[in-house]
């Protein structure tokens, strides 16, 4: 009987789901080309992934709060372009470069922030314009052309945020145990403690919350400022990991991070997010990506099976979210 | 109105509140007292100023001019922290929970306990979910809910029973009801009304507005009627008036409740 409900618990949870895909995922694919689970292609999968869900953690705890961002692509590509220019043109060291570059991404996020919660202007307005503004700061600083980043391997900073090493066939970047603990950090957050349940109720009915005292607005401003800073943080990872801090990089990434989010279960209207789920749905589409170009898929094609996923999901969420309040009546 | 007003001053008392928005004047000299453990059934038909009246006192719009007074002190009311501070809680129709949380987390909102070192901000949840265990007895649902059902499944009656065992587990002295009863059915209506019943039995006092006056009449002490931004009428008692008399006041038809 407790195992039977232990059981259908697990079933009913959001989770469940994606946690199905992603197996199913990992075995088709391995199936299909067995060079899929080998250490070189799991290494190489994992490197871009974490970075990505750097940026999809903190969507995750925005979305949960009833808001979204869709700057996160310009400022991953705008705070490493800032940054090197700092070192390369003004010569300064790449420390004092990290920590201008992340407080300006902090403040754009804060700008966001208070332009949605005091101007009372949807999110989607507000980002969208902080998308194109942000992205042309950036090609204008650079005139369009990527920044040359000098061999920074041996730096501690870089060493710190992605520095990488061997273990049997595998190789693995420091950035995966930022990813790792960061997700621990922001589920911890979400689910056990008053910032978490303050984030819920933000999302979930922000009036009800005001009224008992919650400070929804500095809530809010708080997510976005952390959305900001881990598409920062992003970016500089991957322009260090990739020595190149192009101004177009991360277009088109707030859109694919915000279907991670979706597919694991937060939803977008706010008041319900789970960290898990936006690990595996993070997972889910970048193994489809690799796996899809290695069993000869074109890739052209992926864009089809992402949009055919989502809308799955999609639908398999809001079916769940039915039986549940109806099982509850 | 002069009995005992020396040693046992209203619990609120309201001044000449006046409240305009821009040109227009939602509240014109508003005077309203509500004594302890009354219940206060506040009548007017739409646009009479008992919304905006509940504002005031809750905290969400702030007052023109005019003094409220809180057991013969006067203080003032600029935000819903303020007044919560004061011991006055108010439950909107349908919306004072957040539907995707827990029943323990609801209760709590906004008044989290912690467990451990405060700066880890971990929620004590199990303590949380004892007290709303025994609240959700103590209001009277009968069904064995656990506390952490999300407030979603709940039908309508039980998020009323959860908002109200809400403000009398936090000794809120006023609980202010803005048309708890609408959308219920009549057995979930019934236990709304014994609820309501309870918290004035454990101490507290209730202001509730209600468009149905048949389930107004069931419940309070007194009946206030507001009229284009005024209260027109303050005294009138169930047992000695009937419910077509109140309509002709809230109407305008009559001034007066004929004694």
């Amino acid at each position: 009987m407790n195992k039977r409900t232990h059981l259908s618990n697990l079933i009913a949870r959001p989770e469940f789901g994606p946690l199905i895909l992603l197996v199913l995922v990992i075995v088709v694919f391995g199936t299909l080309n067995p060079n899929f689970l080998s250490p070189l292609n799991i290494s190489n999968t994992l490197t871009f992934t974490v970075e990505l869900g750097l940026i999809a953690l903190a969507m995750t705890m925005l979305m949960t709060s009833g808001e979204f961002d869709l700057s996160v692509g310009s400022v991953f590509g705008f705070t490493p372009v800032l940054m090197w220019t700092m070192v390369n043109s003004a010569g300064l060291p790449l420390e004092l470069g990290f920590i201008i570059a992340m407080v300006a991404a902090m403040g754009i996020g804060l700008f966001s922030g208070l332009f949605v919660t005091k101007l009372k202007i949807p999110s989607f307005l507000v980002t969208l314009g902080m998308l194109l503004v942000v992205r042309g700061v950036a090609l204008v600083v650079t005139d369009g052309f990527p920044q040359r980043t000098w061999d920074s391997q041996d730096h501690w900073l870089s060493n710190l945020l992605v520095g990488d090493f061997r273990l049997g066939g595998f190789r693995i970047y420091a950035s995966l145990f930022w990813f790792v603990g960061i997700a621990l950090l922001m589920h911890y957050v979400l689910t056990k403690t008053k910032a978490g349940n303050w984030i819920q109720a933000a999302g979930g009915n922000p009036d009800a919350a005001r009224a008992r005292g919650v400070l929804v607005d500095r809530t809010k401003v708080w997510l976005f400022i952390l959305s900001s800073s881990m598409a920062a943080l992003a970016g500089v990872i991957s322009s260090i990991r990739t020595s190149a801090a192009n101004p177009n990089s991360g277009s088109g990434y707030e859109l694919e991070v915000i279907a991670m989010v979706v597919i694991g279960g937060t939803v977008l209207t706010g008041g319900r997010g789970s960290i898990i789920g936006t690990v595996l749905g993070v997972l889910i589409l970048r193994v489809m990506r690799n796996g899809i170009v290695l069993v000869g898929v074109p890739g052209l094609a992926y864009n089809i099976f992402i949009g055919a996923i989502i809308l799955g999901m999609m639908a398999l969420h809001s079916s769940l979210e039915r039986r549940h309040v109806e099982r509850g009546r | 109105m002069l009995k005992g007003a020396v040693d046992m001053p209203d619990l609120i008392r309201m001044e000449n509140i006046i409240k305009n928005y821009g040109p227009v004047q939602a509240l014109s000299g508003v005077d309203l007292s509500v004594g302890e453990k009354e219940i206060v059934g506040l009548l007017g038909d739409n646009g009479a100023g008992k919304s905006t009246l509940i504002k005031v006192l809750s905290g969400a719009v702030p007052i023109s001019s005019g003094k409220i007074f809180v057991r013969g002190q006067e203080v003032t009311i600029k935000s819903t922290t303020d007044a919560i501070g004061h011991g006055i809680e108010t439950i909107y129709q349908d919306s004072a929970l957040v539907t995707q949380l827990s029943i323990a987390r609801n209760l709590f909102l906004g008044r989290e306990p912690y467990k451990g070192p405060a700066f880890l901000g971990r929620l004590d949840e199990e303590m949380m979910n004892a007290v709303a265990s025994d609240l959700l007895r103590k209001v009277g649902i009968s069904k064995n809910i656990p506390p952490t059902t999300p407030i979603g499944a709940l039908s309508g009656g039980e998020r009323q029973a959860v908002a109200i065992a809400r403000a009398m587990h936090f000794d809120s002295d006023l609980i202010i009801l803005d048309e708890p009863t609408n959308n219920l059915g009549v057995a979930e209506t019934q236990g709304v009304l014994n609820f309501i019943r309870g918290a004035r039995e454990s101490g507290h006092s209730c202001i509730f507005i209600a468009h149905n006056i048949h389930h107004v009449f069931q419940v309070v002490d007194r009946i206030i009627v507001m009229r284009r931004g005024r209260v027109v009428a303050d005294d009138i008692r169930p047992g000695n008036s009937t419910v077509e008399q109140v309509e002709r006041v809230i109407t305008g038809m009559d001034e007066h409740v004929p004694v």
